[in-house]
């Protein structure tokens, strides 16, 4: 199949959430290939959850994702298999291995997916860590470096395959803002040279307004999608009040309802 | 005019009088997490008329007022007010505004989650038996995806993670050699010594040999070690998979297109099936040495009668035996530890209930296969 036509990621009609506790109802969206798309929303609407639906961790209540024009099931293992190697994921905890130096982290997939002599895996793993600035601490074990530290050497675990699409949920958090910003122009690099396709969940305004192409907003209470397009003309012109405000960072206006409500009660 | 006063001397206080259709509450004092307890305490004692249709709290001489005395003001509200009476602050300050907008609000209407409501007894059993459903649909899930990554190794054995499995080799066998040794040197020692008492009666001290080790090489050697392996390794297996569960491991793995059977499980499961028979054997062995110190220190055998008097003991055939019924052990063990693992959901405290699961469950299916054997053995061998 050429998969040059097709968007990298569909997501169709897609209900997702938990037992009890439904997250997001007909959502619809795709990623076109080579884009940075960043998915925003309130802590604890779904974005990690909506990632995991992506990578096929989860499956969904109703509803289909495509990967390159390929459904996404888990239950065909070579299909799936062949999907996940286009893949590169960094979780939201960084998820390394603990038992593992930050080095033999990142080879683990060098190792099984290539046949490079070891010197040349060990070569690799240098510069990939190198490129997240982590030269130096390829003897470490993860829970000998700092949680930022952490979240790099996730990042360059994800990025060590070159992958066709790469998912970072939350890259960022935790970073000082130089780290951080190195951070964007490396994601920026990658896109630029490689077109990767990139997904990016995150809450830095900064770093949104600098790197993203497109973004999408979740939203817990509607369990829909509330905003798609680019974040500048979104921050300015969406029709949500809501969404300007996440884009200016304003707080929520205090809920006058409950006085409203009560007025007959209330003469203080 | 009833007046109760909470700190001495007269800081804090609470006073109410009640008119017809009216109750006038005076507040003194700060209002925080010191005074609130006792306020609240004060106020239930005071047995303030309930359902009144006008509250007025005076705050006037109140100095310090925060979340805890809305908790106060809250409970003062929720006892007497009735539906549609109301609640008036006077002399509050304006520091106070924030506040007393909290005791007004409404409260939220709790999001409804599986756990807040307490199901039906039927509803009970139910969700029980799904679960135990769902548990053996899981179990079973689990045992076919085994046997395909088996298929897969045994075709194709580079696939497998060679150095994990050595790891595991010495962590569940070598390691565990010392307890293993100790307890079954032991156990042979108080055999021989309690049988001896018994038969010393007939003359019969050399049969204390072959019950040492007929009962040690059948039964109690294979029961032993797989018991003490489970503690030692069903419960690491579980603790290490559930551990890599909560952190996303498992996720990563999966998404870096590892078939977590092949790099999680087999290693476990290959590992402590070469090393439990040898365990075991080191057990008969040592427990056999057990009973040879008691018979030669204290029953005046010779370690030579002792000796020959075990190995005529002793078929081939009990060794094969046990041989085979210490793999199975092996397979439970192994297969436990790794599927109670992979069942964790949540944190740390999932973590500890899959291995306390994991040595529950293993001890008991050992237990059953143990038994089952026996009969089979019984009536076939
Ligand atoms: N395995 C699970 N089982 C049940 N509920 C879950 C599970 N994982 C997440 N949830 C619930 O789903 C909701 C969304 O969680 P999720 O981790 O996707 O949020 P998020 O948008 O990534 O938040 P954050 O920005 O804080 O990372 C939360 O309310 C959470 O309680
Ligand atoms: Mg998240």
């Amino acid at each position: 199949m050429d998969t040059t036509l097709h968007p990298a990621i569909e997501v169709r009609n897609l209900t997702m959430g938990f037992a009890d506790l439904i997250l997001l109802q007909h959502a619809d969206f795709e990623v076109k290939q080579g884009e940075i798309f960043v998915i925003l929303g309130g802590s604890g609407c779904g974005k990690s959850t909506l990632l995991k639906h992506i990578l096929g961790l989860y499956s969904p209540m109703q509803g289909s994702i495509l990967i390159h024009g390929t459904p996404l099931n888990p239950d065909d293992p070579s299909a799936y298999q062949a999907i996940l190697k286009t893949f590169g994921v960094m979780y939201q905890g960084g998820a390394l291995f603990g038992s593992m130096t930050l080095a033999e982290n990142v080879a683990l997939a060098v190792e099984e997916y290539t046949d490079l002599p070891d010197a040349a895996i060990r070569d690799l793993v240098e510069i990939k860590l190198r490129q997240v600035g982590l030269a130096g601490f390829e003897d470490h074990l993860p829970m000998e470096v700092s949680g930022g530290m952490k979240k790099r050497a996730a990042i360059a675990r994800a990025l060590v395959l070159n992958p066709k699409i790469l998912f970072l949920d939350e890259p960022s958090a935790g970073l000082d803002p130089i780290t951080s910003a190195d951070l964007d122009e490396l994601i920026r690099e990658i896109n630029a040279s490689l077109g990767t396709t990139v997904v990016i969940v995150s809450h830095e305004l900064p770093s949104i307004f600098s790197i993203a192409h497109r973004v999408i907003m979740l939203d817990k209470e509607s369990r829909s999608i509330i905003a798609e397009g680019d974040p500048k003309f979104l921050r300015d012109h969406s029709p949500h009040a809501m969404v300007r405000r996440f884009f200016n960072r304003q707080a929520m206006q205090k809920n006058t309802q409950a006085e409203n409500t009560h007025a007959e009660n209330s003469t203080p | 005019m009833t007046k109760t006063a909470i700190t001495q001397p007269e800081d804090t206080s609470f006073s109410f009088t009640q008119d017809k259709a009216c109750l006038d509450i005076t507040l003194t004092g700060a209002l925080d997490q010191n005074t609130c307890p006792a306020l609240l305490q004060a106020i239930d004692q005071a047995a303030l008329p309930t359902a009144m249709g006008t509250i007025r709290v005076n705050l006037q001489g109140v100095t310090f007022l925060d979340d805890f005395g809305v908790l106060v003001l809250l409970h003062i509200k929720t006892q007497c007010l009735s539906a549609n009476g109301t609640l008036t602050f006077l002399g509050a300050s304006a520091r106070h505004k924030r506040f007393l907008d909290m005791v007004y609000e409404e409260k939220n209407a709790a999001i409804p989650s599986s756990m807040s409501c307490h199901p039906g007894i039927l509803e009970h059993m139910g969700d029980k038996t799904m679960t135990m459903l769902l548990d053996t649909r899981a179990m079973l899930t689990f045992v076919g995806d085994l046997c395909l990554s088996m298929t897969t190794v045994l075709c194709n054995p580079s696939r497998l993670r060679r150095s994990d499995t050595v790891i595991h080799m010495q962590r569940v066998g070598v390691d565990a050699l010392p307890i293993v040794a100790l307890i079954s040197f032991l156990l042979g020692l108080i055999m021989a010594f309690m049988s001896a008492v018994q038969l010393e009666q007939f003359g019969a001290n050399i049969y204390v040999a072959s019950l040492v080790s007929l009962s040690m090489v059948r039964e109690l050697g294979p029961i032993m070690t797989a018991i003490i392996v489970a503690g030692r390794s069903g419960s690491a297996f579980a603790a290490e998979i559930g551990s890599m569960r909560v952190a996303e491991e498992v996720d990563a793995l999966t998404t870096m297109g590892f078939d977590i059977t092949i790099f999680l499980v087999l290693p476990r499961l290959l590992a402590t099936l070469c090393v439990l028979p040898l365990l075991t054997l080191f057990s008969d062995l040592f427990a056999i040495a057990g009973g040879l110190v008691v018979g030669v220190g204290m029953l005046d055998l010779t370690t030579h009668g002792y000796m020959v008097q075990t190995v005529n003991t002793i078929s081939l055939d009990d060794i094969v035996w046990s041989m085979g019924k210490t793999l199975l052990f092996a397979l439970l063990i192994s297969g436990t530890g790794c599927f109670r693992g992979f069942q964790v959901r949540g944190g740390a405290d999932a973590v500890g209930r899959a291995t306390t699961s994991a040595v529950v469950t293993s001890i008991f299916l050992i237990i059953l296969a143990d038994s089952i054997l026996a009969v089979i053995q019984r009536y076939w061998g």
